[in-house]
């Protein structure tokens, strides 16, 4: 049927059902504001089992109505069943026969709301592996708790472009957990403050990416764990290819993967400043059937089979790879704490 | 079977397989992989080589794995500002 067809007979429909629906929607309140009594009828069609009135959810899951497409200029409607008892009973005969069988109907059953992963939530106390960034960009990973080898102040690890804003950013500027784009806000939700970083070079080659943020005053962090892959042991040194490693990240939280090369130089990678050249990097792919990062994994740490601290995740493609999954690239990390003159935390 | 190449065989022919090519190809990254029981050079590609265009299996004698690897960006979300 047509667009228009389509749309009115679904208003049709909803008229003629929607005595039906507002009382079975109801039922649930007059159940539990009055007992069983009190919904008797609705009860008997939403299936409702024995079980405590107060069990009984408020709003009763019914039909939902809408439109599909069924050619390119073919139309029908959309029935989607959230109640099994609704399955095979007369409202479901009644749309169909209205519809001249130009329906599509299906069971959906009940509907969640999406629910943040842990890493993209606030954290107190702070925790590596979550959503962090400068308060004007989107979100990268806080990395790791460090340790300034000079005075031996607790600082937080991440990129230049997840701190520091590409060069951007200047010593005092807020740092929120969890990052604007996971909803974090300047003031409620920052953690502390720029403390300095290794400049972005657009001549020559880059080493790092990476800056340091300290924390506001009596911000409370969990130093040494990595949710989902265990507790850190320490810094390691050089990584060879075929090394399993794995990450905790704000977008791909925890994965595995293995070393594909290292001593990779003359790496081009895209900035918002423009590309910038790399050398003396490590290559990694993910293993099974996912890549080892996205887009928002940026200042994670990458850690070996031991839990060593092994690079700091920076960069990838989404070509290549055994599993065609692409390539994720990461500074070494004994490179990053000796540019920064720090230690890691654990 | 040819002899097994140790890392610094490996890494003096990472230097010349950039060069190399570099001439014929846009190189995107030139780093140290395991090939066999020892080491080679890997070439990252950010294009597919033109057609007819035969690159090198490998460079002084150390073995080369070419891979096309695409561009490369930072692992941060898209840029936001208000």
């Amino acid at each position: 049927m047509h667009l228009d067809s389509a749309r009115e007979l679904k208003t049709a429909l909803v008229q003629k059902h929607e005595p039906f629906v507002r009382r079975a929607l109801m039922a649930g309140y007059r159940v539990r504001a009055a007992g069983p009594a009190a919904g008797a009828r609705t009860i008997s069609e939403l299936g409702i089992g024995a079980c405590a009135v107060t069990s009984v959810d408020a709003v009763q899951r019914t039909l939902a109505l809408g439109i599909t497409r069924s050619g390119r200029n073919d139309f029908r409607l959309a029935v989607r069943i959230q109640n099994r008892a609704f399955e095979h009973g007369p409202h479901i005969e009644a749309i169909h026969k209205q519809a001249k069988g130009e329906v599509d109907i299906r069971y959906i059953g009940r509907v969640v709301k999406r629910v943040a992963p842990w890493t993209q939530t606030r954290r107190r106390p702070l925790q590596v592996g979550t959503s962090i960034g400068h308060f004007s960009i989107t979100a990268g990973t806080l990395g790791c708790f460090v340790k300034t080898r000079q005075g031996g102040q607790v600082r937080i690890l991440s990129n230049n472009h997840v701190l520091a804003d590409e060069n951007r950013g200047v010593k005092g500027d807020a740092v929120i957990q969890p990052g604007r784009f996971d909803h974090g806000r300047k003031g409620r939700d920052t953690i502390g403050a720029l403390d300095r970083f290794v400049t972005l070079k657009k001549r020559g080659a880059n080493a790092v990416d990476a800056a340091l943020a300290a924390l506001r005053q009596g911000m409370q962090f969990d130093a040494g764990m990595l949710k989902g892959i265990g507790k850190l042991t320490g810094a390691g040194g050089v990584l060879d290819e075929d090394a399993a490693v794995s990450k905790v990240g704000r977008t791909t939280e925890v994965t595995h993967g293995r070393v594909t090369a290292f001593e990779l130089d003359h790496v081009i990678v895209g900035y918002d400043i423009g590309n910038l050249r790399f050398d003396d990097q490590i290559e990694i792919e993910g293993s099974g059937s996912g890549p080892f990062s996205q887009g928002g994994d940026s200042g994670s740490l990458i850690v070996n089979a031991t839990r060593q601290g092994v690079a700091l995740l920076f960069a990838g493609g989404d070509q290549g790879g055994s599993n065609g999954q692409g390539l994720t690239y990461a500074n070494p990390i004994a490179t990053v704490l000796d540019r920064l003159k720090i230690d890691l935390l654990y | 079977m040819g002899k097994t190449i140790d890392i610094d065989r490996a890494r003096a022919a990472k230097a010349k397989a950039l060069t190399v090519f570099g001439d014929l190809v846009r190189v995107n990254g030139v780093g140290i992989t395991r090939v066999g029981g020892g080491y080679g050079v890997k070439v990252n590609l950010s294009q597919h080589p033109p057609k007819g265009v035969r690159l090198p299996h490998e460079v002084d004698g150390v073995p080369v794995r070419v891979e096309y690897v695409g561009p490369i960006t930072k692992r941060g979300l898209h840029h936001q500002k208000s």
